[in-house]
């Protein structure tokens, strides 16, 4: 289960942080994120020859703590996408569809002319899109 | 899917704009018009460049972005690739399109270029270069959009010594 969507922008300021649950921390949560910014300064700063593409947007795991699972994607104009989730057993074509969709609503969300790009998205349709995408995570 | 619009309404638009800007909001003033209208590219090429980029993995070095605005982009915004590209190798490209879409339906008065290719001081000649010029501003500032948000500062401008060809020179800052 999807616990925590995150846009970050270039200069790694918060663009977007959604919560899906209620139980747990939103503090502790966004600590999680924040941390895993570092993890991908690293992934693209020191790429590993072994098989994995240099350019990949997707970054798959970045790193597992107790309870959580943590996975990055990277774009073109430097945001990155995280997800937080729970599940034990994540299948990899799960997570990037996820992404893909992601992607495509926030792409969506800063054609938006009156969004500032730097700023916070505040848009409530991009907010409703993301929802549904993490309703119909997994549902295959 | 988005929707469609009609090819003429970009053209309408981007006639009154350039019209609004250098004859109302800032009649007197054409630098500050031109550097409202940069602006307003500059933040169209920042959008863009999120739609665009979407599917492509990341870009390796500068040479790669550049490339990918000649052909892409191009493609996407002006339905042709770029004709022609040269670079000094140091921080300067030359992105040259010898039939400009938005150019395309302005008209040249054969008066004023009639043989007097090296004469800058015809008043004839400098003010329809004047006014040509002001439609470049925007796609000028689409151009730095694009490649500041993909993280290379740069400046661009446009030179148009021979209609209908129109050349982009971008500058990257160090």
């Amino acid at each position: 289960m999807i616990v925590c969507v995150a846009v970050v922008g270039h200069q790694n300021n918060p663009l977007y942080i959604q919560s899906f649950t209620d139980a747990d921390d939103a503090l502790k949560l966004h600590h999680i994120v924040h941390c895993s910014l570092d993890v991908i300064e690293e992934r693209v700063n020191n790429p590993k020859k072994s098989g994995t593409t240099l350019n990949e947007a997707f970054l798959g795991l970045l790193y597992p703590t107790v309870y959580y699972k943590v996975y990055g994607y990277l774009t073109n104009t430097k945001v990155k996408f995280i997800l937080v989730t729970t599940d034990l057993d994540v299948r990899d074509t799960d997570v990037r569809t996820f992404f893909r969709k992601f992607h495509a609503a926030y792409v969506d969300a800063v054609s938006n002319p009156f969004h500032v790009p730097g700023k916070k998205i505040t848009s409530r349709t991009f907010a409703q899109t993301v929802s549904n995408i993490v309703g119909s995570y997994g549902l295959n | 899917m988005g929707r469609e619009v009609a090819e003429s309404c970009v053209d309408t638009m981007l006639m009154e704009m350039v019209a609004m800007y250098s004859g109302r909001f800032y009649a007197n003033k054409p630098e500050l018009a031109a550097r409202r209208i940069e602006a307003i590219g500059y933040q169209v090429g920042h959008q863009l460049s999120e739609r665009y980029t979407m599917e492509r993995p990341r870009f390796s070095d500068h040479l790669e972005a550049i490339k990918f605005i000649c052909k892409d982009f191009w493609s996407e915004v002006f339905k042709k690739q770029i004709d022609n590209l040269k670079t000094n190798h140091r921080g300067t490209f030359v992105l040259q399109d010898n039939k400009f879409r938005w150019l395309s339906r302005v008209s040249i008065d054969p008066s004023s270029t009639s043989g007097e290719t090296e004469d800058p001081s015809t008043p004839g000649e400098s003010k329809a270069a004047q006014a040509v010029s002001m439609y470049l501003y925007f796609p000028c500032g689409i151009i730095r959009g694009v490649l500041s948000n993909l993280g290379i500062p740069c400046a661009v401008s446009a030179d148009i010594s021979s209609l209908p060809t129109c050349s982009f020179v971008i500058r990257v800052k160090a």
